[in-house]
């Protein structure tokens, strides 16, 4: 499902004025990647497409859906937001309890929520863990159980607010191993990271946003080779991508594979 | 400086010990990195160095823990936070709510050492610049965002100069200018004689800014060393810790026969450059 | 924060935060030694308007007390002033129950002196900070834990209201309706309540450990780092008014202001 955000203003009732006119263009089932300096307005912007924050001026649309006055739990079944903390999301005693809560607002047939369930938590690696009480599991495991009661929506739009903050590495591969099949059944996946590799790897498409505004939007070989967005958002590149800066190589790498061939094109060249 | 010897710990009412004849030695005024995957333990252990376990949380511990000369078991919590101060993963947390600005917040630890009121403020005044969190000064530390409470709280224990400085986790919240702050902070610390725990995952940055990286997995250290060495260690993958790009691109390189095995693998980018541009055949 | 404080460049706020209590301590003496109707009137007019005035507070304080003190005052005037018993002068009837003015005076005095009260603890809480007042009594030998649970307890309310948004707001975001009926709305706040409650509960666990972590329980002598401000005028004026209410009380006691 395809997002369109037109001319984007959003000032906080304080006064402080957080997006200073986006527009943004989400092919349906591509992966975004936002990324930017605390405070740039990334959680601002995503934060309008299932409709918590109304736009002051602009307009955000989901699909055919305009958001402007829908309410947050009508978006809900296009847009499945996965908060960044989940201690403020997971209350049911039992993980299956919590998994269900989504589908079963949406409306989801009891019949079919038990399958739901389970097959959403095999996806993130809890598979036999219905019955835990959430509170016993680790956080890096809650965050898990988060994730899987997203992913239970089966939303066309699936929106990741820091996935992979405090995961080791079996967990960002778990993280990674989502959007890719979120991505392989045709769903838009929609992130904020500040991990650069991540982004790089896994994502068709970055946006660099800074003080409320996209500083550069496109492919992520064409964002992470535009070093002046990068500098004025405060970001770095990537790691190979710098690597490849350095190894003064043209264009840029985005992933181990990529440098490889590179790297057997220029043995090739002597 | 830290000495671990054959600690086990089992936490309040579980059964599995989450470490097992765990020995570590950490040497006084160094950057000394932790690595390991998450649940392994980490947390635990930051909380066996600086003391908490036992005093703060029960349970049963094992084996003898001896941090700044102390012997934790038998000293009292006090005598060791007045040696290491411990910064915990959660910011939100760790602001006491004993104090309504950010300023009283960081002095607060000072005034319960009992340092004279001019040293304390030039301390404060010194930090608050250092972490540049000037225009946070008056604010409450509760209405503020989760990256900046994380600076207040690890501000308000740098500010404390405890000889041992525990970091579990300082950056989570933090966004790519606010990570390099800290590091620049620990390496400034570290300068001045202050022995530095970090546990972290970005690896990266621990290669730049660490003496000696361990391993923690089932439970102990199962290897220590230079980080050059540990995190291009080829059994990092099966304990659960990951490595840069740098160092899997040149795994990935040596796999198709385009660089030698014999040569270092590269963990930093400047290692890497030196690896890919020259010295591979 | 949870509190009635107002910043304003008053010499009300300025004064040291003991002197104030010192002061209400004062008011709170001189108001119950003296019972006559007219006494609470005189402190009202003569010391907490001027006092109002001054503070630049004048309109919050109002609004407070009669918010506070106002359906009490009316309660009396009728209570007493149709059933009190002494009464001599009528003043008007309603039907079968006279209106007399003797009760209306004691009631005029007793909820006076309620009012009183209320402006005076109220003036000071809207003057004073709670932090400076906490480090002001914690100087002078109020334990520390004692300030620590006034001071967390007033940080964490407002902190509590805006985590129960941020979880109302996740669970909307999981198609959780808010709109509706009593019955409907009730049954959505269940949701809410087991994190609210649990995030309590680890918060408190972990936030006493960075108490410890401050060395928060150390029995060294301790400094404070904000200075609240004191004089010698001030420490006078503190004796001056203790001996003041004391005297009044005395002679109010031994029959010579009566």
């Amino acid at each position: 499902m395809k997002v369109s955000v037109h001319g984007l203003e959003f000032v906080y009732p304080s006064g402080v004025k957080a997006l200073d006119g986006v527009d943004l263009e989400v092919e349906s089932g591509s992966r975004l990647g936002i990324v930017g300096q605390n405070g740039a307005g990334k959680t601002t912007l995503v934060r309008h497409l299932n409709g918590i924050f109304q736009p002051t001026v602009g307009t955000v649309r989901i699909g055919d859906w305009e958001t402007k006055g829908r309410d947050i739990a009508d978006l809900a079944a296009r847009v499945g937001y996965v908060f960044q903390n989940p201690d403020e999301q997971l209350f049911a005693r039992t993980v299956a309890g919590d998994v269900s809560f989504g589908p079963r607002n949406l409306g989801v047939p009891p019949e079919r929520i038990d399958e739901l369930v389970n097959l959403s938590l095999e996806r993130v690696g809890l598979a036999g863990e219905g019955q835990t009480h959430p509170y016993h599991l680790s956080l890096s495991e809650r965050k898990r159980v988060a994730l899987a009661s997203v992913l239970a929506m089966n939303t066309p739009i699936v929106v990741l607010d820091e996935p992979t903050t405090g995961q080791d590495a079996r967990g960002v591969a778990m993280i990674e191993r989502i959007v890719r099949q979120l991505n392989e059944e045709g769903r838009t996946v929609i992130a904020i990271t500040h991990d650069m590799d991540f982004c790089a790897e896994n994502f068709d498409r970055v946006v660099v946003m800074a003080q409320g505004r996209i500083l550069a939007d496109g492919e992520p070989a064409d964002v992470f080779a535009n070093g002046e967005a990068l500098d004025e958002a405060r970001v770095e590149p990537p790691q190979l991508a710098r690597l490849a800066t350095a190894l003064g190589w043209t264009g840029t790498v985005l992933n181990v594979e990529t440098f490889v061939n590179r790297l057997r094109d220029s043995e090739r060249s002597r | 400086m830290i000495e671990l010897a054959g600690v086990t710990y089992t936490y309040p009412d579980t059964e599995r010990a989450v470490l097992h004849g765990l020995d570590l030695s950490i040497t006084e005024g160094i950057v000394f990195g932790i690595v390991g995957a998450s649940g392994v333990g980490k947390s635990t252990l930051a909380k066996v160095i600086s003391g908490f376990i036992p005093h703060s949380e029960g349970g049963e511990l094992e084996g003898a823990v001896t941090v700044a000369g102390i012997d934790v078991a038998k000293a009292t919590l006090l005598d060791v936070v007045s040696k290491v101060g411990l910064v915990t993963q959660n910011p939100f947390n760790q602001i006491t709510g004993a104090r309504f600005s950010v300023e009283e917040e960081i002095a607060f630890g000072l005034e319960n050492l009992g340092i004279p009121r001019d040293e304390m403020i030039e301390r404060v005044g010194a930090v608050i610049a250092r972490f540049g969190i000037q225009e946070l000064r008056d604010r409450s530390p509760f209405a503020l965002s989760g990256g900046q409470q994380q600076l207040v709280a690890i501000a308000s224990i740098v500010v404390m100069e405890p000889a041992i400085l525990v970091m579990d986790e300082p950056t989570s919240q933090l966004d790519p200018s606010g990570t390099r702050l800290v590091f620049d902070i620990i390496d400034r610390v570290a300068e001045q004689g202050t022995t530095v725990v970090l546990l972290e995952h970005k690896l990266e940055l621990l290669r730049e800014h660490a003496q000696v990286v361990a391993v923690l997995a089932e439970g102990r250290i199962v290897l220590s060393g230079a980080p050059r060495e540990v995190l291009a260690d080829d059994r990092l993958d099966q304990w659960g810790v990951g490595s840069t790009r740098f160092t899997s691109a040149a795994r990935a390189a040596i796999s198709a026969e385009l660089a030698s095995a014999d040569s270092a693998i590269p963990v930093s980018l400047k290692e890497a450059v030196s690896y890919f541009s020259g010295g591979r055949r | 924060m949870t509190t009635l404080y107002l910043d304003r460049p008053s010499p009300i706020h300025r004064l040291n935060p003991v002197t104030k209590l010192v002061g209400l301590l004062a008011v709170v003496l001189v108001v119950f030694a003296l019972p006559q109707w007219w006494a609470s009137v005189a402190i009202l007019v003569l010391v907490m308007v001027p006092a109002a005035v001054v503070s630049g507070v004048g309109g919050r304080l109002l609004l407070v007390t009669l918010i506070l003190a106002g359906p009490l005052l009316l309660v009396l005037i009728i209570a007493q002033g149709f059933f009190y018993p002494g009464r001599e002068t009528i003043l008007f009837a309603l039907g079968a129950l006279q209106f007399s003015l003797e009760g209306l005076l004691l009631a005029v005095g007793v909820g006076t002196r309620t009012a009183v009260l209320v402006a005076a603890s109220v003036l000071l809480l809207l003057t004073t900070h709670p932090g400076a007042l906490m480090t002001a009594l914690t100087e002078r030998g109020m334990p520390a834990k004692v300030s620590y649970v006034v001071s967390s307890t007033l940080q964490i309310i407002p902190a509590f209201r805006t985590r129960a948004e941020s979880i109302l707001l996740a669970q909307r975001s999981r198609g959780l309706r808010t709109r509706g009926n009593i019955v409907r709305r009730v049954r959505v706040l269940l949701p809410l309540v087991t994190p609210l409650v649990l995030g309590v509960f680890v918060d408190v666990e972990e936030r006493s450990t960075a108490m410890e972590a401050r060395a928060f329980g150390s029995t060294r002598s301790r400094v404070s780092y904000a200075v609240i401000p004191d004089s010698r005028g001030q420490q006078f004026s503190r004796w001056a008014l203790i001996l003041l209410a004391l005297a009044v009380v005395v002679l109010s006691f031994t029959g010579v202001l009566r």
